[in-house]
């Protein structure tokens, strides 16, 4: 299974690849949302893992992007975590199918994307 | 041409109406694109929009078929449909006076066939429109019109769900607020009654010490008891406060279990009743030593205790603590506290964990106390994952259990040699207070050790004092006037370089004081008010510096260790980055705030929380928060300053026990 993971802070980026790729899946992390989506539009993702606020454009865009112009239906899931974050959301629907707020257990962020996997497949 | 420009009689309200759903300009939303798409559909029209109308444009919040944003209000059909009350259907524009040499008609649009409805909000604006547009003539049947008049009802809900949903978000912001106004409140509040009761306490107790008649002992011993009372009372709103807040945390010491239970029943066997035995039996094979929060037990124990002998007239009080499971690295041990006192109603079994209830309201009359005490003992004993049970009878008695896991101590316990008072020989000592009453009470308590006092009314005076005499050790208030304990301290410090020891004094139960207080160099904490035993250990400690013994901070690893699954490699990479780029942010952050940075301090803010949850700093994280709050409403306050001052510390802290690992 291959991931993209876009976040812009290095300690989380590198963590969260670290723990997914020890449990088996290819990850593709990206610090700037714009080499995130541009890496979404020539390769094939099973799912893509984001952040909203980053350098570049925003997770929020990226899913938009995905969802509207290249028409998948690919698992996004959208790291939140502040409160301001988390009203814009609220009130758009934007077509990710999980947020999980950070602080991020690695646990439950793994049970969401074999949920999420399982249920594509 | 038509140069027709209708304004509404209600235009101002109307603008006015339009503004509160803050709708205008903003990104494109499904709900709303659904519901022109389902227009589309439903009149079989290539182009449908939902539009808004302010004093120059019509904006589309959704589209199809249009492929602008925006088009001026002076030039669009709806600026009609705005003046009206009910739908507006134009069948054939080209015989439509009106419109048949609108530009939109004879080129533009292309607007041959034209329905639109008003956006009627709830008050009765007609803030926008919901169109189906055709190149064609045509003309909707009485379902299509039906339907076109719902979806635009459906509109304005789902503006007016997502103003409430706004608006109920502001409140929410509002009342997190006010909790946290109010901890801080009642940690000020609780700060400043402590202060004068530490007076009252410890003159007493001096008093005690004085030669009485039996009448003024008698009076003596009831202030001495009211005192303790209202010491406990303070202190339990205080925890509660500080529960509440997330502020508490469960410590993780080797301390000795025994010895502890031991204590506790020492302490209160004064309060049996004559007729009840009070006893303490201790499993054989229950643990020595154990890591865990010995305070936090204590007051557990002693809070179910006190209620057991309270509500005991007769019969026995017994506690008993039993080794139920042990594993590899902990033990599981069962609590009990069981009585044969006035027992709990069934029905109340449940509420009596409650705050302000106890189990008949008669009682608190009868039996005193605040009603804090057992909702305190349920949650100090939920933080360290264990959970309170209560079997009791009425009129039979009553028993409350837990059970607690501890780690194992990996060895046993150092146990700090006791040192005799005169082994210190004279000591001159300088105390920094300004509170009379205060100042009264540490002179006393410091010539009935036996050693010399001077007294500075604050920071510069001490300074001042320092300078002209010789001392072997200062004690240090915190709130002082002209300068406070802090830059007295780091002035001491740094402009002085002296390292005579400082004892910090403080009333202050806030969390990341003490921290700061050894940030800044002081060498050891009492809180206030003070046991004069606690104060002489102190004093002792710093004085022998092989027993100086900084409280260091802990640094939970377990997110970190679960990412790393056993790879220490990647663990240490991590540790290294967060050495590389942590406290360079943090300077980056205290920087930008000094500048009033707000954007900047936000998005730094924002950006250092994710680095510190991965090492699980909780309460620097709490601090972040609110920094980033506070520069996303564009004002710093003094709180603010503490809490970048707190970060600082703390930071700087973990980066020195990291680089020690």
């Amino acid at each position: 299974m291959r991931i993209i993971l876009a976040e812009d802070n290095d300690i989380l980026r590198k963590s969260l690849s670290f723990f997914l790729e020890s449990k088996g899946f290819t990850v593709d992390q990206f610090s700037d949302g714009k080499d995130a989506l541009d890496s979404i539009k020539i390769n094939k993702y099973d799912l893509i893992l984001t952040d909203i606020n980053m350098p570049g454009i925003s997770g929020m865009e990226i899913t938009q992007y995905v969802r509207e112009t290249l028409n998948l239906d690919t698992p996004v899931i959208i790291l939140t975590s502040s409160g301001v974050e988390q009203t814009e959301l609220d009130s758009f629907d934007i077509g990710a199918n999980e947020f999980i707020a950070k602080p991020i257990s690695p646990a439950v962020l793994l049970v969401r994307i074999n949920k999420l996997l399982k249920i594509k497949a | 041409m038509n140069t027709d420009n209708p304004i509404p009689e209600n235009e101002l309200q109307r603008l006015a109406a339009l503004k509160r759903y803050n709708i205008l300009d903003t990104l494109p939303d499904h709900a709303f694109d659904d519901a022109t798409k389902l227009v589309s559909y439903i009149c079989g029209v290539p182009i449908a929009h939902i539009s808004f109308i302010d004093e120059s444009r019509q904006w589309f919040k959704s589209e199809i078929g249009i492929g602008v944003s925006e088009v001026p209000r002076e030039i669009s059909f709806c600026r009609y449909t705005i003046m009206e009350s009910k739908m507006v259907e134009i069948n054939d524009t080209f015989l439509n006076e009106r419109f048949k040499d609108d530009p939109n008609v004879t080129g533009g649009f292309k607007v041959r066939f034209y329905a639109g409805v008003p956006l009627t909000t709830p008050d009765g604006f007609n803030i926008g429109t919901i169109c189906a547009v055709d190149h064609v003539a045509k003309s909707l049947d009485e379902n299509q019109r039906n339907a076109l008049s719902i979806v635009a009802k459906h509109v304005i809900s789902q503006l007016e769900l997502q103003t409430k949903n706004i608006e109920l978000n502001a409140q929410k912001k509002i009342a997190e607020r006010a909790v946290l106004a109010k901890d801080s409140f009642l940690a000020n509040m609780s700060h400043e009654i402590r202060t004068p009761l530490n007076a009252i306490i410890g003159f007493t107790d001096l008093l005690a010490q004085t030669k009485l008649d039996e009448t003024q002992r008698d009076y003596i011993e009831s202030v001495q008891i009211a005192g303790e009372n209202l010491l406990l009372i303070v202190n339990d709103i205080l925890d509660l406060s500080k529960i509440e807040s997330g502020n508490l945390t469960i410590d993780s010491e080797p301390f000795n279990l025994k010895k502890t239970l031991k204590h506790i029943y020492n302490l209160l066997k004064v309060k049996a009743h004559k007729e009840v035995e009070f006893n303490l039996f201790l499993d054989a094979d229950m643990p020595e030593t154990v890591v865990g929060d010995q305070a936090r037990l204590n007051q557990i124990l002693v809070n179910l205790i006190g209620n057991a002998l309270k509500f005991t007239d007769e019969g026995d009080v017994t506690v008993s603590v039993k080794k139920i499971e042990e594993t590899d690295d902990r033990y599981s041990l069962r609590f009990s506290v069981k009585d044969t006192g006035i027992g709990i109603p069934e029905d109340k079994l449940k509420s009596i964990f409650e705050r302000f209830t106890q189990a008949e309201e008669s009682t608190t009359r009868r039996f005193g106390g605040t009603g804090l005490g057992l909702n305190i003992v349920k949650q100090l004993i939920e933080l360290q994952k264990a959970e309170i049970h209560v079997k009791s009878k009425e009129g039979r008695g009553s028993e409350f259990y837990f059970v607690i896991s501890y780690k194992k101590a990996e060895n046993t316990v150092d146990e700090v040699k006791p040192i005799s008072k005169n082994d210190l020989g004279p000591l001159k000592i300088l105390l920094c207070e300004d509170n009379v009453l205060n100042q009264k009470l540490v002179t006393s308590v410091i010539n009935n050790f036996g050693f010399e006092l001077d007294i500075a009314e604050n920071g510069e005076e001490g300074i001042a004092l320092l300078s002209q005499n010789k001392y072997d050790l200062i004690l240090m208030d915190l709130q002082m006037p002209v300068k406070d304990g802090y830059q007295t301290t780091e002035y001491i410090r740094n402009e002085l370089n002296l390292d005579i020891p400082i004892i910090a004094m403080t009333a202050h139960s806030l969390v990341g004081e003490q921290e700061r207080c050894y940030k800044v160099g002081m060498n050891a904490y009492v809180p206030k008010p003070f046991k004069q035993a606690s104060l002489l250990k102190a004093i002792k400690n710093v004085m022998n510096q092989d027993v100086v013994h900084e409280k260091k901070r802990f640094i939970d690893f377990s997110i970190l260790d679960e990412i790393a699954s056993g790879n220490s490699d990647f663990k240490n990479e991590m540790i290294t980055l967060f050495i590389e780029k942590i406290p360079h942010q943090t300077e980056e952050l205290v920087a930008a705030f000094k500048n009033e940075e707000y954007d900047f301090v936000k998005k730094i803010a924002h950006n250092m929380k994710s680095s510190l949850d991965i090492f699980m700093l909780t309460d620097l994280t709490n601090c972040l928060s609110i920094i980033e709050e506070d520069a996303l409403r564009c004002e710093f306050t003094s709180d603010t300053a503490d809490k970048i001052n707190i970060l600082n510390c703390g930071i700087e802290e973990t980066v020195k026990i990291l680089k020690d690992l």
